[in-house]
């Protein structure tokens, strides 16, 4: 033993426990792991883009690489609004560039077959393998057309559109409903819980109603439905009672009467809404003779729109982070998949209790868990988590209505910190509905740049 | 061949070597201080809020608000109000308003119910902090 | 030559602790990016696309005079039903910089800003058409009505809102000097001379502006700078702001936000 070994090495041992006491983070102990952590994200929706957006936001030398299939994102909120020409399906559109060149996140236009949960590497499609130091699974939903005897995603293409993942089936949604012959029928099958979205297929159908009241003033407009009950009923169907001549169902008039006057018209409403409880579950539909079978009867239509059970997307399923229940579940403070190590779900695809499914619970998942990991990084512990949810929808053009929630961890699960009040206000004033419907508009644009720019 | 060099560093040279190590090690510990976990924690390096033992970081909940107030609060020509650089006093009162229902909004009075005196306090101090570039004046 | 110091592991630890130390800072320090890309976003709502006629000093007043009377008790209902107080506060000071005070403003002023909105004159971005969407709810009477309950509100005193601190150019003229004297060489007159020795308004429904929100006061003159704001009687106060630098601009701000707002009196 040298005189100079032996010294190097007291000056290691002495340093290292100077190292120690100082709890400086894992890479500085292993010199194999130096430099910048790298952060790979599958999935470049709302969840992953914010995700993405956010850790460089935080820290700008970390390496974030995104690994998304399609190389222009097609908003899914707001896309309802393509049906009514209120938008067109080019400003559904989201580009990648504005991630790319104001932060520096890496985009790998692939698609994942697998991954490696130990070794840290994703295999792609492409034949690319990617390692990574952590990861992100942000995979969305998919469409369970089978669900419905008949139905499937070739009838969805072309004949029987669902667009609940928008796209080509919006498009074709729209050119049918448009096009639409006078005194037409439209039905729209909504989904069992859970989906994403929840407001989503009430909107819909209520700016259908708003455009035929002008351009096809004959329509019918029916949802058939397996719940009794959706997210925002009381407030929507409120709307559809001052807009559209709507009887609320018994149930939620004598609930609502004393906060608010409902209305009780004469005659039909061009929309209705068959309840599970009145036979409104959904159990065939027939593309060529284009009709659906619900419980109740069978409905001849001269448009159908399905929006079928749904599950995590088909690579949550790959990658084993779904359970028997077709979700993620996750650890809820980290979001960390509690079926595979070393892994994070955010997004419709997991399970976070309370919080719905929708983009703004994405983009709230996503910067808790940047600013998680973060902390994980630096060897410090998980930081105390809040989410939010706030939400608006439409019952008309200019008839806004919203779900605000803040959410903590309470007792081990993800719960509602505002127990007072997530709706408007029954006996909000027509003003305060107004600017609803604009601040609607308002948030479109925000909320994309908040996730994608 | 490595003890001969430094056998051949005269004592001069070898003392600025240890200075030098020594100095590099008071760095790193100064830098692992500064990152330990009862420091405040500070991501984008804007405002140091040092949230209670159990509290929640005032820069985690304020990024909860970006979805409409722009990140980091700060937003263009928009019919949302910008946070960044808002004045400390103003935030906290308007979101007091909010919550206590003396100050009509559409969902605000909702959000503003999910959060308390001192969790408005923390996301006030963060935003008073962010600089400005980028709001509309 | 040969430098094994430089491969110890010693040196890489310390030299990767520099580096990460320096990089942490350096980062926290990164201002945000100069000019970032937005991402493709929904359309804004439409501008009205109506062919509003400008305003000349004789429609103006025709338009005006033929108002009905306004109502301040009245006018404090309009204000409730129509959520003025979300943006503008409940007695008319804005609870934050983003919108402007309306309390204690001239009635006159009030009135023309709702029908400017109203008709689409005034469209100088998505807060004006926001303010559109809600005047377009509204009534002459309503209009006269909330016009007059704003104009005997107690005028703002300092609102608590951050003064522009601009940096003066060589060239520029002190805010007090613009004020009361103007610059005849580039033909500017006194801002007095429309908005009153005090701010409180005056001259063919020249606004008041004695302790008004600075950033708002700043916001409305590069409006009129660049011709986004355009609803300015023969444009006036397009051809003036042009004149102004932006410091000169800020100044202004702030000496209008600093003015005794207890000297404006402002019932008509």
């Amino acid at each position: 033993m040298n005189a100079l070994n032996l010294s190097r090495r007291q000056w290691l041992a002495s340093s290292a426990g100077l190292l120690a006491a100082a709890s400086l983070p894992a890479w500085a102990q292993t010199p194999a792991k130096v430099g910048p952590a790298h952060i790979v994200i599958i999935g470049g929706g709302v969840g992953g883009a914010t995700a993405a957006k956010y850790l460089k936001l935080f820290d700008p030398t970390l390496k974030v690489t995104v690994i998304e299939k399609n190389r222009i994102y097609i908003r899914p909120y707001g896309s309802s609004e393509v049906l009514n020409q209120h938008s067109s399906m080019d400003d559904l559109n989201v580009s990648y560039d504005a991630l790319r060149s104001n932060y520096g996140v890496n985009f790998v236009f692939d698609t994942v077959t697998g991954f490696d949960p130990i070794a840290r590497t994703v295999q792609t499609a492409g034949k690319q393998k990617i390692s990574y130091d952590r990861l992100i699974v942000s995979p969305g939903i998919q469409l369970m057309y089978s669900a419905y005897a008949g139905y499937s995603e070739q009838v969805a293409n072309t004949a029987v559109p669902s667009g609940w993942i928008p796209g080509a089936q919006t498009a074709l949604l729209a050119r049918q409903l448009q096009g639409m012959r006078q005194g037409g029928t439209f039905v729209l099958a909504a989904p069992p819980n859970p989906y994403r979205c929840p407001p989503g297929p009430y909107e819909r159908p209520a700016l259908m109603t708003e455009w035929f009241m002008k351009h096809n003033p004959t329509a019918k407009v029916i949802i058939v439905d397996p719940k009794d009950s959706f997210v925002t009923d009381e407030t929507m169907m409120l709307g559809w009672n001052r807009l559209y001549n709507f009887n609320l169902p018994d149930d939620y008039v004598k609930k609502m009467r004393d906060k608010v006057e409902i209305k009780q018209h004469a005659g039909t409403s061009m929309i209705s809404w068959v309840r599970g409880k009145d036979g409104g579950r959904t159990l065939r539909i027939d593309a060529k003779k284009m009709t659906i079978e619900t419980e109740a009867e069978v409905i001849k239509a001269d448009v159908i729109n399905v929006i079928p059970p749904m599950k995590a997307g088909q690579l949550a399923m790959t990658l084993g982070l779904a359970d028997a229940s077709g979700w993620c579940p996750v650890n809820r403070r980290t979001f960390a998949s509690t079926l595979q190590p070393n892994v994070h779900v955010i997004g419709d695809a997991c399970i976070a209790d309370a919080m719905p499914k929708s983009g703004f619970s994405a983009n709230s998942q996503a910067k808790v868990l940047a600013y998680t990991l973060i902390e994980e990084l630096a060897g410090r512990p998980a930081p105390e988590p809040l989410w939010e949810n706030t939400c608006y929808a439409l019952a008309g053009k200019d008839y806004g209505l919203f779900v605000a929630d803040v959410f903590k961890v309470i007792d081990g699960k993800i719960g509602r910190v505002n127990t007072r009040a997530r709706y408007l206000a029954l006996d909000a004033m027509p003003a305060q509905i107004k600017l609803g419907a604009r601040y609607q508009q308002a948030w479109l644009r925000t909320f994309t740049q908040d996730c994608f720019a | 061949m490595t003890q001969n060099l430094y056998k051949n560093l005269n004592v001069a040279a070898r003392n600025t070597l240890l200075a030098l190590f020594a100095g590099g090690l008071a760095l790193l510990s100064y830098a692992a201080n500064e990152s330990a976990s009862n420091k405040p924690l500070v991501l984008t390096g804007i405002a140091k809020v040092a949230p209670d033992k159990g509290a929640i970081s005032g820069e985690l909940m304020a990024h909860s608000c970006a979805g409409c107030h722009g990140t980091l609060g700060r937003l263009g020509d928009e019919s949302f109000v910008p946070l960044a650089g808002m004045p400390v006093g103003q935030f906290v009162s308007s979101m007091v308003a909010f919550r206590d229902g003396k100050r009509p909004a559409t969902l605000m009075g909702h959000v503003a119910q999910g959060f308390s005196d001192a969790e408005i306090r923390a996301m006030g101090e963060f935003f008073a902090a962010v600089k400005t570039e980028g709001n509309q004046p | 030559m040969n430098t094994p110091i430089l491969k110890s592991r010693a040196f890489a630890l310390v030299a990767t602790g520099l580096l990460a130390v320096w990089a942490h800072g350096a980062s926290a320090a990164q201002p945000a990016p100069a000019t970032p890309q937005q991402a493709s976003s929904p359309p804004a709502p439409h501008a009205p696309q109506t062919e509003t006629k400008a305003w000349t000093p004789s429609t103006l007043r025709q338009t005006l005079s033929s108002l009905p009377k306004g109502d301040a008790a009245l006018g404090q209902k309009v204000h409730d039903q129509l959520f003025c107080a979300s943006c503008h506060g409940a007695k008319g000071v804005a609870p934050t910089q983003n919108w402007p005070h309306l309390a204690g403003q001239k009635a006159a002023y009030t009135a023309k800003m709702l029908l400017d909105y109203q008709s689409g004159l005034r469209r100088e971005g998505q807060r004006a058409a926001l303010m559109h969407d809600i005047a377009v709810m509204m009534t002459p009477q309503q209009i006269a009505d909330v016009s007059a309950f704003y104009a005997l509100q107690a005028a703002p005193q300092d609102d608590g809102t951050p003064r522009p601190t601009p940096q003066k150019a060589p060239k520029d003229f002190e805010a007090a000097q613009l004020a009361r004297k103007g610059d005849p060489a580039r033909l500017l007159t006194p801002c007095a001379s429309c908005h009153g020795v005090a701010g409180q308004g005056g001259n063919r429904e020249a606004s008041a502006l004695a302790g008004q929100n600075p950033l708002y006061f700043v916001r409305t003159l590069l409006d009129y700078q660049s011709g986004l704001r355009a609803n300015d009687s023969a444009k006036g106060m397009r051809i003036f702001a042009k004149k102004l630098t932006r410091t000169e601009i800020e100044a202004l701000a702030t000496y209008y936000a600093d003015l005794p707002a207890g000297k404006a009196v402002n019932a008509r």
